[in-house]
């Protein structure tokens, strides 16, 4: 039954389709089930029996040690750890549930739940409204934080360590499901697989930060999200969004978002979005654009974001149109702007009014000043349309064959490629950026160092055969250099 | 007469009948060779060249990115990766070619193997002693590289130069021992050098050229194509440098992932080795063949 | 010493050495001779185990192709030219073939000294000049005190008077019981160094000869040696080559070989030009070939 449920559910998405939320029996992802029904439950430890003697909203304060107990809390509570209290789950099942409406929890740390995908064994699960779920550690967790139809909840500053097992074989670090209204604010959550909304409304998705797991941060079918000033790093994809309306995302940072699929943000038939001083770095497709906007109700706008050292800074597959991009700076990518197979890309613009974006490749110049460059940015590249139009070719990137291509392209115009899109009025000087800049400049020092020594061994070298030492210089004048120490020679 | 004096005895150190050692004698020209090999006009023009090239990359590359002090593999890492395969097949393949040919057309080799040495020592000595001038060379290019960059606080991730230094060295090590056999199979000094020149077009454009043909033509497989451009040290040196400079390969496309994919951990080991097979084979059969007819 | 058996070396379809042996024994001293293409330098090679060839060669016990390096240890070499390392100090040519030899300098002053180079150790060898630069290549063939010389027509780049100067230092350093093998174009030079001619013809041994009946062979008459004032021995040589006389200048004269029946042709020749002939000297060509090793020929001809 379950299985057939998650069936439906993976057909529906992958059939690309916009299902309603409606459509679908109003199920959580994996059928609730009672705790211990198939583990052996631990005995009721000291935890159970503090909130079995508490009364409805006390608050019951655990000291610190390792509890190696299941807790279910059926009233609302506040339960906050002292001194940071373990409550390990012995590598089965989940460890918390909390089925009142109104629970705090709080810093605890939580550990080692099971590994059973199917049970979806979480190391928190809230099944209840208005839950605050904040300040824990958990580690080594198959699902960390699993809110099931819990409005109004709040889950902050807690740090979410995943199991390292295979992408296949991980369980969500945070999902939200059918939970309006939630703030999801300053948590970290590194080796999970994904952070994921579903069918939520109103939620604000703040400071926090996703790293080696597969979506930093997921939404489907979720409308009305504010994304701010997060930081999602080598992930598969930074921000991935799916079928949601009325996104906003403002001041984040996706660096170095890797692998088959690796985008900075992933925008999938979503609508009436926004992104705006993003930072998208070192990712290998910044930001992948798929049939959004949905509808035409608002342009896609992207606003002084900046794009750079990604291998491919905008992907467009062929059917995305209406999107707006102004005043954001391309630098340095591989690929600035590509099309994803055959198309253009009439239907978006990359200038409004008399502002366009700053090209790192742009050559024209600016001879009255106004910070606008004088002729038209054409993205023409021979090398790089041919990769978009077959994306093995991207093996020969950097060799010098490449460059014998685009010289052709340049010197031969009959070859020479459509221009994909135009910037009327590209910018001279890129935005200054509004984002934090992450210090990544500690590689300076060992540069430094490494010079050094490759100068120095190659002096070496050089000197060592070329100076002839003074004291070794023979009567007759037999010059014996300093390498001669080395080989031997005369003695 | 009077400004001939002969001596009776001639001052030598004794009358010795066992001949050096292998290794000796391998020191003895590489020494001799290097050090006429650093004193020489190419050495100082290829020095100066790579350090004045890897430094305009970076230079471009720096102020492209225009201040926003942003780092990651950019045009910096993949410009010298460039550079590094344009010229150094080159220093390699004129180095290796003009080293037995020229010896040979001057009348030098039948001199120095009418000494007690082997042909095989007098290759691997000239071999040796190349491929340490080389090292110079690229060392102090790249060296140069890296202070002028660390001086204007380019942030590069750790260890890249590094890596890159030593996988070029590989390179020219490669491409130096494609020369020797072009060296020892030449006639004359002017087609060794002319076919020197050829294979560097061969495998710095044409062989890649024609695998995007192939590619674009033919539809050839993601798996045959990755395996294919393993045999060209450039593209293995550039996948390599790639994938040390902490890139991961997917930059390159499909057949990147597919290599991440089929090898992963063991890309540095397939890679190593065939590098290794282009310094060895090469040198092998070189070594063979010189033994042979060393004077043809 | 050197025991050379049914050597055949062919290059393409060109049969360069066709089953040649000879057999040298130590002390003795052996010229090749014959015309360009006569295999004389083919043959000097296969001896060096530069070349792949058919039979066997050996050196002092060693093969030359299976023991080069055994068998090269036994031999100093001085090519026609010396084609090294133009760049090369002469002091670091020393010592780097010093070292293939195995043997340590503790200095290249004696080495440079005894073939009359001292003080040129810090020249390049390109400053050299042809006579300096083939004596550097017997210094260098001598290091080590190899018992055999092979010297392949070492002469053939001198002007006359270097020429004469280091075949007088090579008759010198042979009579010192090593083995010599040289190929010559020169008659002076064969009689003076070898005790015993190959003679080479198309690539196949001709003959055999001992010095004197090469000598007297292919010289078949008498060495005029003519006394003359400094001035005018440049003119009469020029003038008695224009009559066909194979005349060389020689210390305070000329030689010139002459057939039996025109012994007095070059003093009519001179009297013509007007060119006092002060004092003459006859050698009988088979006196010339009395055996290289003792330099008795040379004092015969220099008084």
């Amino acid at each position: 039954m379950r299985r057939s449920m998650c069936a439906i559910l993976l057909l529906a998405c992958s059939a690309g389709g916009r299902p309603q939320p409606d459509e679908h029996p109003v199920v959580s992802p994996a059928s609730v089930h009672p705790l211990g029904a198939k583990e052996a439950a631990l005995p009721t430890g000291e935890i159970g029996r503090r909130i079995a003697a508490a009364a409805d909203g006390e608050v019951v304060e655990i000291g610190p040690g390792v509890y190696h107990e299941r807790i279910q809390v059926t009233r609302p509570l506040t339960l906050v750890g002292r001194g940071r209290p373990v409550i390990d789950g012995g590598g089965s099942g989940d460890i918390i549930e909390i089925t009142a409406p109104g629970v705090t929890i709080k810093g605890f740390a939580v550990r080692n739940t099971g590994i059973d995908l199917e049970q979806e064994n979480a190391a928190i699960r809230v099944l209840a409204g208005n839950a605050v779920i904040e300040d824990n550690v958990l580690e080594d967790v198959l699902f960390g934080i699993d809110l099931r139809e819990s409005p109004g909840s709040v889950v902050k500053g807690n740090r979410i360590g995943g199991k390292l097992l295979d992408i296949a074989r991980r369980g969500d670090g945070l999902r939200l499901w059918r939970c309006d209204h939630a703030l999801v604010d300053s948590n970290i959550v590194h080796d999970g697989r994904d952070t994921l909304l579903w069918y939520s409304t109103d939620i604000t998705v703040r400071g926090n930060s996703a790293s080696r797991c597969r979506y930093g941060l997921h939404l489907m079918f979720s409308d009305d999200v504010k994304i701010e000033e997060n930081v999602l790093s080598e992930n598969s994809v930074g921000v991935y969004l799916m079928y949601s309306t009325g996104v906003e995302l403002t001041r984040n940072q996706l660096l170095n978002n890797r692998g088959p699929s690796g985008y900075g943000i992933g925008l999938k038939e979503t609508d009436q979005f926004s992104a705006t001083d993003n930072l998208l770095v070192g990712n290998r497709v910044g930001v992948y654009i798929d049939g959004s906007p949905f509808s035409d109700k608002k342009p896609g706008e992207f606003t002084h974001n900046t794009i750079a050292l990604n291998d491919i800074g905008l992907t467009f597959l062929p059917s995305a149109r209406g999107n707006e991009l102004t005043e954001n700076n391309f630098i340095d990518n591989i690929d600035q702007v590509s099309v994803a197979g055959r198309g253009d890309l009439s239907g978006n613009r990359f200038w409004k009014g008399d502002r366009g974006n700053y090209w790192s490749d742009y050559t024209g110049y600016d001879q009255n000043g106004d910070g606008v460059g004088d002729f038209v940015y054409e993205s023409q590249t021979l090398f790089d349309n041919l990769m978009d139009k077959e994306p093995k070719l991207r093996l020969f990137l950097f060799s010098p064959a490449q460059q014998a291509i685009e010289f052709v392209g340049r010197a031969l115009p009959a070859v020479r490629p459509e221009a994909k899109f135009t910037d009327e009025v590209p910018l001279m000087r890129p935005v200054p950026a509004r984002y934090v800049t992450a210090d990544n400049r500690g590689g300076s020092g060992f540069l430094a160092a490494a010079g050094c020594v490759l100068t120095a061994l190659g002096g070496g070298i050089v000197l060592a055969v070329t100076w002839p030492s003074r004291s070794r210089r023979t009567a007759s004048g037999g010059e014996v250099s300093g390498l001669t120490l080395v080989f031997g020679g005369v003695r | 007469m009077n400004t001939i004096s002969v001596a009776d005895e001639l001052v030598v150190a004794g009358r010795r009948t066992v001949p050096p050692s292998h290794a000796r004698n391998v020191l003895t020209v590489a020494h001799r060779e290097l050090r006429e090999a650093v004193r020489s006009r190419w050495f100082i023009l290829y020095t100066v060249a790579f350090a004045v090239l890897g430094l305009g990359v970076s230079f471009v590359s720096t102020a492209v990115a225009g201040g926003t002090g942003l780092s990651g593999f950019g045009r910096t890492t993949a410009g010298l990766i460039n550079m590094v395969l344009l010229v150094v097949p080159l220093m390699g393949l004129t180095a290796g070619a003009g080293s037995v040919a020229s010896d040979r057309e001057r009348g030098m080799l039948q001199y120095l193997l009418a000494q007690p040495v082997t042909p095989g020592e007098v290759l691997f000595g000239k071999f040796l002693g190349l491929a340490v001038s080389l090292l110079a060379c690229l060392c102090l290019g790249l060296g140069t590289c890296a202070l002028v960059l660390s001086w204007q606080g380019q942030p590069t991730r750790p260890g890249s130069i590094l890596w890159l230094a030593g996988l070029s060295f590989g390179l020219a090590m490669a491409m130096l021992s494609v020369g020797m056999l072009i060296s020892v199979l030449a006639r004359k000094a002017s087609v060794a050098v002319g076919t020197a020149v050829f294979v560097w077009l061969v495998l710095v454009f044409v062989t890649d050229l024609g695998l995007m043909a192939g590619v674009v033509s033919l539809r050839m497989r993601i798996e045959d194509l990755f395996l294919l451009s393993l045999a060209n040290p450039v593209q293995v040196f550039k996948m390599w440098s790639l994938h040390a400079a902490g890139t991961t390969l997917d930059v390159l496309g499909p057949a990147g992932l597919y290599a991440m994919d089929q090898y992963g951990p063991r890309l540095h080991a397939i890679f190593a080795a065939c590098m290794a097979g282009w310094v060895a084979v090469p040198m092998v059969i070189a070594s063979v063949t010189f033994s042979r007819r060393p004077l043809i | 010493m050197i025991r050379v058996e049914s050597v055949a070396k062919r290059f393409g379809r060109l049969v360069a050495v066709d089953n040649v042996s000879v057999n040298i024994p130590a002390g003795d001293s052996v010229a090749l001779w014959g015309g360009n293409g006569a295999g004389k330098t083919t043959l000097i090679r296969c001896v060096l185990g530069l070349l792949n060839f058919e039979g066997r060669i050996q050196v002092g016990g060693h093969d030359v192709r299976r023991q080069g390096k055994l068998a090269r240890m036994q031999i100093g070499y001085v090519p026609q030219e010396l084609g090294f390392y133009d760049d090369l100090g002469v002091s670091e040519a020393v010592v780097f073939f010093a070292r293939l030899k195995g043997l340590t300098l503790r200095t290249t002053d004696g080495v440079l000294a005894s073939v009359g180079l001292e003080g040129h150790g810090r020249k390049r060898i390109r400053e050299l000049s042809g006579g300096m630069k083939q004596r550097l290549a017997l210094a260098i063939a001598r290091l080590g005190d190899p018992p055999v010389l092979v010297l392949d027509e070492v002469t053939a780049s001198l002007d006359a008077c270097g020429r004469r100067d280091f075949v007088s230092m090579l008759t010198r350093l042979s009579g010192a019981g090593r083995t010599m093998l040289f190929a010559s174009h020169r008659i002076e030079e064969v009689a003076s160094l070898a005790k015993r001619v190959v003679m080479l013809e198309n690539g196949k041994v001709s003959a055999v000869l001992d010095t004197a009946e090469f000598v007297s062979r292919s010289c078949p008459g008498s060495v005029l040696h003519m006394t003359l004032r400094p001035v005018v021995r440049n003119q009469a040589v020029t003038l008695l080559r224009e009559s066909g006389f194979t005349a060389t200048l020689n210390g305070v004269g000329i030689l010139v070989p002459v057939e039996n029946e025109q012994k007095a042709v070059p003093f009519r020749l001179l009297a013509d030009a007007r060119i006092t002939v002060d004092d003459f000297e006859l050698i009988p060509a088979a006196q010339l070939g009395t055996g290289g090793t003792t330099g008795h020929a040379e004092s015969e001809i220099h008084p």
